[in-house]
Order: C-alpha cells, then structure tokens, then sequence
C-alpha cells in the first residue's frame, strides 16, 4: 500500500527536503544529463550523434537557461529561509575531520557491516560534514563558474570583453569543459551514492515525498 | 495643317524667306548637335600640334633601349583619336617634349622605366584617382621594384584609353590579364554566371559584381587586410547579417571569423588562417613594425622547416609578448579558401555550406590546413605551414587563445581526462559493490 504524507507525518518522518528543494533537485537533474549528453554530442560530434549540431546547440542552450533560472529557485528558498543551516560550515576543524573520517571510515568498512550512517540527518542538518563541503563548493562556486563560461560561450560576441578578460575563448572553453568531465564523475558517484540509504531506493523516495523514512 | 500655310493664313501671303531660315536653323542645329560626334569619330587628334607629332609617330618607328629592348615610338592615330585621351594633346601627358626639346636622342633604359617616369603624368589630371592608387596593393608592390605590378597605362592602355565602364564589364579586362585564373574562377561562379547571363539571378535582374566592385578599381587592397572584403560583400547583401542569425548559432562570431567563401565555395580547400595579432596596439604583427624582424624569428624557431608545431608557436607568441614588455599577442584565426582562385568561385546561395557538422567535428576538411601569418605594412601576408595539432594542443589555450570551433578543434588532453572520469565514476561504484561483497563472504565465511 502507498504510503501517504499523512502516514509519514503520523510515522514522526523528518521532512528533510521541502517542495522547492525536490522541485530544484529534480529539474537540475534532468538538466544536467540532458547538458551532459548534448555537451557530449557537441564535443564529440564524430562518435555520438542523435540529433544535428544545429539543433544540438539549441537544445543544450535551452536546457542550460532553464537550469540557470532552476538555480536560483535553490538559492531563493535557502536564502530567505531558515533552511540555509544546512549549509552552514562546521568551524570547528577537529570536530569536522573527526566526523568525516567517520562518515569515510562508515561508507568503506561500516556499510558492509550492517551499520548505521554516523550523520543522523534532521531538516536542519541534512549533510554530512563532507557532503556539505561538497555541494558548497558545487553550489557556489563550479555550478556558477559553468553557468557563466556557457552564457559567455552562448554570445561570444556579446560577451567578447568578459571572454578576454579571462583570457580568451580558449580558456572559457577549457574550464566549460573541465566542468562538464567533473560533472560527469559526480552525477555518477552522486547516483550510485543515492542508492546507499537503508534500501537502495531510501534517499530516491526521500527526494520524491520530500520526508525521510524512520528506521 | 502646314507652318506655312498657317503663317500665310494669318498674312494672306506666304513668306518663303523666313521658312528658309528656319530649315537654316534646323540644319546649323542639327550639325552643332552631330559635331561632336563627327568630332570624334574622325580619325585626326584634336590639336594642331597632335598632328605635328602623329606626322613622325604614326609611322613604324622603333627605338632600341639601354637594355636592349626595341621600343615601338607608333601611335595609331585612329585609336589615339577615339580614346578619351584624344583632344587633350600630345604634351599634356609628354610634358617634357616641346617643339625644340624632343628627347630623341637621350636614352631610355628600359619601358619599365619610361612607364614609370609617364606614370606621373596621370597625377596631374587625375590626382583623386592616383592618390587612391598610391595607397592600393599594386602601388606597393611598384615601390617594391615588382616589375609586373600594373602602373596607369598598364590598366588603361598609354594611347587608346577608354573609360573603364565600357570595357571591363564584358571582357574582365584590364585585371584578367594578370589574374587570369581568378577571372576565370568568376567566370563559373554566380556572379560571373548572372553577368554572362544578362544579369539574372533567379529570374531577378541583378547588376552583378566584377572585380573593381568588390576590390576597387584603384585602391586596390591585400586580400587579407582588415575586414574589407566581407563588409563589400555586405554592402550588397545587407540583410545577410539578419539572414544568418535566423539559423546560425553565434552568427556575427561566425561573421567575424569565417570568411564569406569559406562557406560560399563549397567546393574550395579551407584552411585556418593564424594571424599574429598585437592585442595592445590593435594591429596585425609587423603592420606595424619590423615584419622581416618576425620573420627572421620564425625560421629560427622553426629550425626543421617543418612547420611550426604546438610547441614552437607557444614559443613564437611568448617571444614576441616578452619583447615590449606591454604588449600582448595573440593568433587571431579566420577560416578562409586556400587560393584566391576558389575563393572566387562563389557558388548559388543553395549550394553553400549550411551543415554545422561539416566544421564541427574532429578531423574535419576545415581544419587540416594551418597557416600562420605575419602581416607586412600594405596588408599582404606572410603565410608560414603549421603543423594541424596546433589548434587541438593543450599548448593551444595560450597561443591560440582567440579561435576555437566546439568538436572541430577540441583539446585531446580533455578528452583523456573526459574518459578517466568516466573511467572513475563507473569504477568509484563498481569497486565499492565488490568490496562490499567479498566482505560480506568473508564474514560469512567467519560466521561458519
């Protein structure tokens, strides 16, 4: 039987991500895999090609302003919402190594034992100390720097000063595309990590209901 | 009713006299009107003094020169006559002769030299025109002591000049006898082709270009000099521009860096065009300043005379970056048609490269061809080989830093690290499942 958002509450399940948060989660995904494979077609137009270069490049411009505009769903919710504790950065340096080495010594050794994450996830506390680097770092610094090489790259002749002020085509280009073989690694370790919940589809259905399933 | 018989219903009389003096007035009107024309048409100058001259130089006379060659002194009178040149007079182009200073007993040392010692002579009457001229490609390569490069008469003839306008539109000359090949490349392409036909393209009367609409017919440019010839081509397409960003992704880059042939010759070789380009002061390297100081450079990087590979253009942009210091240099790439011949052989707007893939993918024809370019003070370039890996190099993101076409031209250092990514993310999974695995069979095993 389908369990219902007034089961979860009854169940005392943590909301850990709100609509907007699933809304930008979901939209962001699709994006990125269709950025993925019409980058790849661009790129590699020689091995892989499903559609014209034409129409490529239209798709993937679309796609890159939609997830552009899908960004700054994210950004509006955790700015003008308490939520943004999630992200704050853990200060204290001896606890954050010592709780990501727990967290590391857990997903190579503990997970195959049978036990629990060390991280308890709570709606003000979704991450663990590593994960929250992580998306920190994605978030407000690769995702933006990719958006800003694709808008450039979008008009270069519209863009030529802020192309040439960082050094020109070549250089957007190079570090577009370095984030586009870094984003192809994450989306697969960051699915693969996805399925490491109490069952494989535990975090799925956590970023579809928005609620995280007690033990 | 007559003139007359209405005058002599208004007298009663005719009036004979008067009606003669009117057919005399008809008569003097129409030999003033026709003059001109029977003027011109006669096979005398128009000067007393012309005829003085014609009386010896209609004549076959020849003149050896100090080079040994035989200069022909025989005008034809005829031609001379019919040329627009034909009622100005023998002196106002030979100015140094008079009745009692003929220079027939100097010497000459060659034509060459006495066509460019008259060559001044045009300057007088036709200073515009010259200035112009002076400024153009073949002026320069006068100056260099090119002895094929055209001066005045070569174009428009020393006796039997005529105005451009009759001629060239039918024959291709004066250009075609020193470009014949590229006359010919017109010939078969949609211009040459509306021309030979009436001036039709696509059942519409056009007026098609020949060569001085598109290059002038006196101030003649390098090809390559700035960005001349595209924005000729513009000048009668105008709505080119917007055409093309209807479709074109990145449509005024593509303007910028793709010449008009490249896509409109579909059938011509294509090469990348690299062009040592000083960003500070906004001009080509060695337009400048000292372009055989460049060149000098560039053999010496380029020891083997291979052609320059990734490495040494890295090393001849740094050279010439670190030499002022300030100045900041670049290659400027352009995609254009490897000889001018095809660069002329427009196609119709149907036959002309539409389809992204064609460039934008690795291997392509477009980017097989590399040459960098140093560019001498009248526009003409130097063109030096260059090894193809020069645009797919990681050395590339410094030297060629300006020119990048996605997939044609892609790094091949990205494309290793695009499969160890791969490579790691389906690895970084796999590994962990079979860890967990022979873990969990050890502790089986452990439990047993």
């Amino acid at each position: 039987m389908q369990t219902t958002y007034a089961d979860h509450f009854r169940h005392g399940d943590n909301y850990i991500n709100p609509l907007p948060v699933r809304i930008w989660h979901w939209v962001n995904a699709l994006g990125f895999v269709l950025l993925i494979l019409t980058g790849f077609q661009l790129r590699y137009m020689d091995l892989f090609r499903l559609l014209s270069f034409e129409e490529t490049v239209k798709l993937h411009n679309w796609t890159g302003f939609v997830v552009i505009a899908n960004y700054f769903i994210w950004l509006s919710f955790y700015l003008f919402t308490d939520k943004i504790k999630v992200y704050h950065p853990e200060l204290d340096a001896k606890k954050f190594f010592s709780d990501s080495f727990r967290q590391i010594r857990f997903y190579s050794y503990g997970i195959f034992k049978g036990e629990s994450s060390p991280h308890r996830v709570s709606p003000y506390d979704k991450f663990n100390p590593m994960q929250m680097v992580a998306y920190q770092v994605m978030m407000l610094v690769v995702v933006p720097i990719q958006f800003t090489t694709g808008i450039m790259m979008w008009d270069v002749k519209r863009f030529g000063n802020w192309i040439e002020l960082m050094g020109g085509i070549r250089v957007v280009d190079t570090v577009h595309v370095l984030i586009f073989i870094l984003f192809v690694f994450f989306i697969l370790v960051h699915a693969y990590m996805g399925a490491l919940g109490q069952k494989p589809s535990t975090h799925f259905k956590e970023m579809f209901t928005g609620y995280e399933e007690k033990d | 009713m007559t003139l007359q018989s209405r005058a002599g219903g208004i007298t009663g009389r005719p009036k004979p006299v008067s009606a003669a003096l009117l057919v005399s007035l008809v008569i003097l009107g129409v030999i003033l009107l026709v003059s001109p024309a029977i003027a011109r048409s006669s096979s005398e100058p128009g000067t007393k003094s012309d005829s003085k001259c014609l009386k010896c130089h209609s004549r076959k006379r020849n003149k050896t020169l100090k080079d040994g060659d035989v200069l022909s002194l025989q005008v034809s009178k005829t031609e001379y006559a019919n040329s627009v040149h034909g009622d100005i007079g023998c002196t106002s182009c030979h100015q140094a002769i008079a009745a009692r200073k003929h220079p027939s007993r100097e010497s000459i040392a060659s034509k060459r030299q006495l066509s460019l010692t008259l060559n001044q002579s045009c300057r007088k009457c036709h200073a515009k025109n010259f200035k112009v001229y002076e400024s153009s490609i073949h002026a320069s390569l006068v100056a260099e002591g090119n002895l094929m490069a055209p001066l005045c008469t070569d174009c428009h003839s020393a006796h039997a000049i005529e105005s451009m306008a009759v001629y060239q539109p039918v024959t291709g000359l004066p250009c075609k006898k020193c470009h014949e090949n590229i006359y010919e490349a017109y010939a078969q392409s949609v211009h040459g082709g509306a021309r030979a036909n009436g001036n039709v393209i696509r059942d519409s009367h056009i007026q098609a270009p020949i060569c001085a609409d598109c290059h002038q017919a006196h101030g003649v440019t390098a090809v390559a000099a700035s960005n001349y010839l595209q924005s000729t081509c513009l000048d009668c397409h105008p709505d080119a521009s917007l055409a093309h960003r209807q479709w074109l992704p990145n449509a005024g880059l593509h303007l910028d860096v793709v010449s008009c042939a490249a896509c409109h010759a579909p059938l011509a070789e294509r090469r990348i065009n690299l062009e040592l380009y000083d960003n500070t002061a906004q001009l080509p390297v060695g337009q400048h300043n000292d372009h055989a100081q460049i060149k000098k450079q560039l053999h010496a990087i380029d020891e083997t005379g291979a052609g320059l590979d990734p490495l040494e253009l890295w090393n001849l942009v740094r050279a010439n970056s670190e030499d002022g210091q300030e100045t900041d240099i670049t290659l400027r790439g352009r995609m254009e048609v490897s000889t001018g011949p095809e660069a002329h052989r427009l196609a119709i707007k149907a036959e002309a490269v539409r389809n992204c893939d064609s460039c934008h993918h690795k291997g392509s024809d477009a980017f097989q061809n590399v040459v960098v370019s140093i560019t001498r003070p009248d526009g003409r370039q130097i063109s030096y080989e260059a090894d193809k890996e020069v645009l797919s190099s990681i050395m590339s993101v410094a030297s060629v830093r300006d020119f990048y076409a996605p997939g044609g031209t892609r790094i091949q250092l990205l494309d290793v690290l695009l499969v160890l990514s791969l490579v790691g993310g389906l690895a970084i999974p796999l590994g962990h499942i079979t860890v967990g695995k022979i873990l969990k069979k050890r502790t089986k095993q452990g439990d047993q």
